[in-house]
C-alpha cells in the first residue's frame, strides 16, 4: 500500500466507518446497530440493579435452589412483560444479579415495589379444570428433568408428599382426560391433560419441546417448595429521565472534547495534526462498533473512558510528530524523517499502550458492573490506537507526502528548510 | 536545556508539600467511604414548591426507625430540585422498608410531586469486600508494571527503572487520593477508576523518556554522564508529555465541568480527581522518576569506584 492515493482510501473508509457507526447498517438478516441503539447500562436508561439473597436462610443456598429462585424471577418477569432483563446466579456467593430497565413511557412504574414482588415466596399451585386448588407447591418435594424411557422426548418428573401423593391421586381419578394446570402465583406456567390415575407419588409431565423446557419447568414447579423468599441487600434504582439527562450532557462533553483535541493537534501540528485527526476519528469509530455489534453494555463511566481514549489515543501522534518535526531539524530528508519518526516512536507508543492494557483488564476482571464498561473502552481504544494512530496515520502521512505542494518542512512543523 | 536534576530538591520538596496536604487534610476531613463501600441506603427524590428537610429526615426515621439525614439541592442547568436522604445502618434496607420511606414521604408532602428518582442500597458487609476488591486491584496494577516496566528496560537496570516508575505512580496515586480527601468526596468505585486510570496513563510518560534513555545510551555510549543523558532524555521527550496531557487534560476538563453544570455526581467526582492525576503523572515523570533514577545510577557508580 504504498500508493500515493493511500490518504483517500483511508479517509473515505474513514467517512464510510464513520456513517456505520452512527447509523447502523443492514445487510440481509446481519445488521450492525447506530450509535442510538446501543445497549446502554441501567445508568443511562433508568432501571433496577438489585443482588437477591436468601432472607433468614442459616445456610448458604444450594445450586438448585438459586435456579428454582432464579425460575421465579424469570416467571414474574415474563409475567410482567420485561423481557430485556439480566438474570444472574453468583453460585459462590449464593446470590442472583437481577438486572432490568424502568421503560420511560411507564410513568406509574414503582421500582421499590417490583423488587419487592421480585423477591417474594412464589405461591404454586396445581389446579382443575375449574380452578380448584390440587396441590401445593409444597405438597412437591422434589422435580427434575429427564429423557423420557417410552418415547425419548424430554420429560418432568415429579415426587410428591405422602399427602401430596393421596390427593393427586384422587384428582387424577377424577379427571382422567381433562386437565390440570401448574400456576405460579397467577400465571400459568403449564397445563397438562391427565391421561390415567396417578398413584404412588411420581407423577411426569411428557413431551416437552426440549431438554431446556423441561429444565425449566422443574425449576419453576421446586420454587414452590424453596423453603426462603429473597430479600435486595444490595440494590441500585435509577429514574429513565435521570439516566437520559446525563446520556445528552455526556454525548455533548466527547463532542466538545473531541473538538478541541482536534483543533489543538491541526495547530500545533499542522500536517501530522490533520493526520492525527482523521485517526482519533477512525479510533472512535472503532471503539463504537466494537460496542454496537456484540451489543456490550455502555454505561456513563464507559463514556468516560471513551472520552479519555480520545486524549489518549493522540498520544501516538503527538510522540511520532515530535519524532519527525524533530528528524527534519536533525536534517534528514522529508522522507527519512517520517520513516524514522515512525520507527524510533514505536516502542514507547507500544509500550505505552500495553500498560494501559494491564489496568483495563484489572478493571474489568475487579470492577463491578458499570467499571466493566469503562474498562472495555480503554482497551477497544488501545486497540484501535495501534490500528488507526499508528497504522493508519503511517500510511497516510506518507501517501501525504508525496505530494511535492505539501512537502514543506512547515507543514509539519518544523522550522528548517528540509532536504528533498 | 533544562537541568532537572540540578533542581531536583525543588520538586521533591514541592511533591512532599502536595503530599503533606492531602495527609493534613485525612486529619481535618477525615476519609470518607461511599456507600458503595461502607454500606447505607441513599435516596434522591425530585419534588415541586417546598420541603422542609427536618421534617422529611423525621418521617422517615418515623417510618422506619432509622437515623436519617436530610439535603436539599438545586440544579440550575435542569431546573429541578432534589431531596436527598441518607440512611447509615448496619444493614441495608429491604425494598419493602424503601416502599414504606416514599409512601411516608407522599403522605407527609401530598402536593410535592415526589418522584423517586434515584436509590442505592448497599449491605455494609459487601460494601467492604467491593472495597477490598479495589484496593487488590490497585496493589496488582502496580505489581504488574513493575513486572512490565523491569522486564522492557533490562538494559538501562531493570529493577532501577522498575521501581523510580512505581516510586511516580505511588505519587500520583497519593496526590489523586489527596485530591479525593481534599475535596470531600467520598471514595467509591470512581475512586479506583481514578486511580488505576492514573497508573496505566502515567507510566506512559515515564516509558517514553525511559526508550529515549535507552535510545541515547546506545547513542552516545559512555561519552556522557548520567545526569546529561538523563537530562537530555527529558528534555528531547518533554514537549511529547506536556502536548499529550493538555491533550488527556483538556478532555477531562470538559468532561467535568459538563458533569458540574448537570450535576451528574458519578461523573464529576471521577473527572476533579484525574485532572489532578493528570498532572501529577507529567510532573513525576518529568521531575520525579528521571532524577531519582540519576541518583540510583549515581550511588551504584561510586559504590562500584570504591571498590575497584
Amino acid at each position: 500500500m504504498n500508493s500515493k492515493y493511500t490518504f483517500f482510501v483511508i479517509f473515505i473508509l474513514t467517512a464510510v466507518l464513520l456513517f456505520i457507526s452512527m447509523f447502523g447498517l443492514q445487510i440481509g438478516g446481519a445488521e450492525i446497530k447506530g450509535a442510538d441503539q446501543m445497549r446502554f447500562g441501567i445508568d443511562i436508561r433508568g432501571g433496577v440493579d438489585a443482588t437477591f439473597e436468601p432472607k433468614d436462610l442459616g445456610r448458604a443456598p444450594a445450586a438448585d435452589e438459586l435456579e428454582s429462585a432464579r425460575a421465579i424471577i424469570e416467571t414474574r418477569m415474563d409475567a410482567a412483560n420485561i423481557t430485556d432483563r439480566d438474570v444472574t446466579i453468583d453460585k459462590t456467593n449464593g446470590k442472583i444479579l437481577v438486572r432490568f430497565p424502568w421503560k420511560s413511557n411507564e410513568a406509574d412504574f414503582n421500582p421499590q415495589k417490583a423488587v419487592s414482588e421480585l423477591g417474594e415466596t412464589a405461591h404454586l399451585t396445581f389446579r382443575g379444570p375449574d380452578g380448584s386448588v390440587i396441590l401445593e407447591g409444597s405438597d412437591v418435594t422434589k422435580s427434575y428433568a429427564l429423557t423420557s424411557q417410552v418415547d425419548q422426548k424430554p420429560a418432568v418428573m415429579l415426587e410428591l408428599s405422602a399427602d401430596g401423593a393421596k390427593n393427586f391421586a384422587e384428582a387424577t381419578g377424577r379427571l382422567i382426560g381433562q386437565s390440570i394446570s401448574i400456576y405460579m402465583d397467577d400465571t400459568m406456567i403449564s397445563s397438562a391433560i391427565v391421561e390415567s390415575q396417578i398413584i404412588g407419588g411420581g407423577a411426569s409431565i411428557t413431551k416437552m419441546g426440549s431438554m431446556e423446557a423441561a429444565a425449566l419447568l422443574a425449576n419453576r414447579i421446586n420454587s414452590g417448595s424453596l423453603p426462603f423468599s429473597l430479600v435486595a441487600k444490595n440494590c441500585s434504582i435509577i429514574s429513565p429521565t435521570l439516566g437520559n439527562n446525563a446520556l445528552a450532557v455526556m454525548v455533548l462533553a466527547g463532542k466538545v472534547a473531541f473538538a478541541l483535541v482536534c483543533l489543538f493537534m491541526l495547530i500545533y501540528y499542522r500536517l501530522p495534526g490533520l493526520v492525527a485527526c482523521i485517526a482519533l476519528i477512525l479510533q472512535v469509530c472503532g471503539q463504537l462498533l466494537a460496542l454496537s455489534i456484540p451489543q456490550f453494555t455502555l454505561t456513563l463511566a464507559g463514556i468516560a473512558g471513551l472520552i479519555l481514549s480520545i486524549g489518549m489515543g493522540v498520544d501516538a501522534n503527538v510522540i511520532i510528530s515530535e519524532r519527525i518535526k524533530e528528524e527534519i531539524t536533525a536534517g534528514k530528508s522529508l522522507r527519512a524523517a517520517i520513516e524514522a519518526g515512525f520507527n524510533k516512536a514505536f516502542s514507547s507508543v507500544f509500550d505505552g499502550n500495553i500498560t494501559v492494557i494491564i489496568v483495563a483488564i484489572i478493571l474489568i476482571k475487579f470492577g463491578s458492573g458499570s467499571l466493566l464498561s469503562f474498562g472495555y473502552t480503554l482497551v477497544t481504544g488501545v486497540i484501535m490506537n495501534f490500528i488507526a494512530g499508528v497504522t493508519a496515520s503511517r500510511l497516510m502521512i506518507r501517501s501525504l507526502s508525496t505530494f511535492e505542494s505539501l512537502r514543506q518542512p512547515q507543514y509539519f512543523g518544523a522550522r528548517r528548510t528540509a532536504k528533498s | 536545556m533544562i537541568s532537572f536534576y540540578k533542581h531536583r530538591y525543588i520538586y521533591f520538596i514541592i511533591s512532599t508539600c502536595l503530599i503533606l496536604a492531602g495527609v493534613v487534610a485525612v486529619f481535618v476531613n477525615g476519609i470518607q467511604l461511599d456507600i458503595q463501600f461502607k454500606g447505607g441506603t441513599i435516596f434522591k427524590y425530585t419534588y415541586t414548591g417546598t420541603i422542609d428537610e427536618a421534617r422529611a429526615e423525621n418521617v422517615v426515621e418515623l417510618a422506619v426507625g432509622k437515623t436519617t439525614n436530610g439535603q436539599l439541592q438545586s440544579n440550575m442547568a435542569m431546573q429541578e430540585q432534589m431531596l436527598i436522604l441518607s440512611l447509615a445502618d448496619n444493614e441495608a434496607l429491604t425494598s419493602q422498608e424503601q416502599e414504606a420511606v416514599t409512601a411516608a414521604l407522599n403522605q407527609a408532602f401530598p402536593n410535592a410531586n415526589l418522584a423517586l428518582a434515584e436509590s442505592l442500597t448497599v449491605e455494609p458487609f459487601l460494601g467492604a469486600r467491593f472495597f477490598k476488591n479495589g484496593i487488590i486491584a490497585i496493589g496488582l496494577s502496580f505489581l504488574l508494571v513493575l513486572v512490565y516496566v523491569g522486564f522492557r528496560f533490562k538494559n538501562i537496570g531493570g529493577l532501577s527503572a522498575g521501581t523510580m516508575a512505581i516510586i511516580a505512580l505511588i505519587h500520583d496515586a497519593l496526590i489523586v487520593t489527596a485530591a479525593f480527601i481534599v475535596f470531600k468526596i467520598p471514595l467509591n468505585d470512581s475512586f479506583i477508576a481514578a486511580v488505576l486510570t492514573i497508573i496505566g496513563f502515567s507510566i506512559n510518560d515515564t516509558i517514553v523518556i525511559y526508550d529515549r534513555i535507552r535510545e541515547n545510551k546506545n547513542l552516545y555510549g559512555g561519552k556522557i554522564s548520567t545526569e546529561e543523558l538523563v537530562d537530555t532524555s527529558i528534555n528531547q521527550s518533554m514537549m511529547r508529555s506536556i502536548n499529550t496531557n493538555i491533550a488527556v487534560f483538556v478532555s477531562i476538563t470538559i468532561v467535568y465541568i459538563f458533569a458540574q453544570i448537570y450535576n451528574i455526581e458519578a461523573i464529576r467526582s471521577f473527572a476533579l480527581p484525574m485532572m489532578f492525576g493528570t498532572i501529577s503523572g507529567c510532573y513525576s515523570t518529568i521531575c520525579i522518576a528521571g532524577p531519582l533514577w540519576t541518583m540510583w545510577q549515581n550511588h551504584k557508580n561510586s559504590r562500584s569506584l570504591v571498590k575497584a
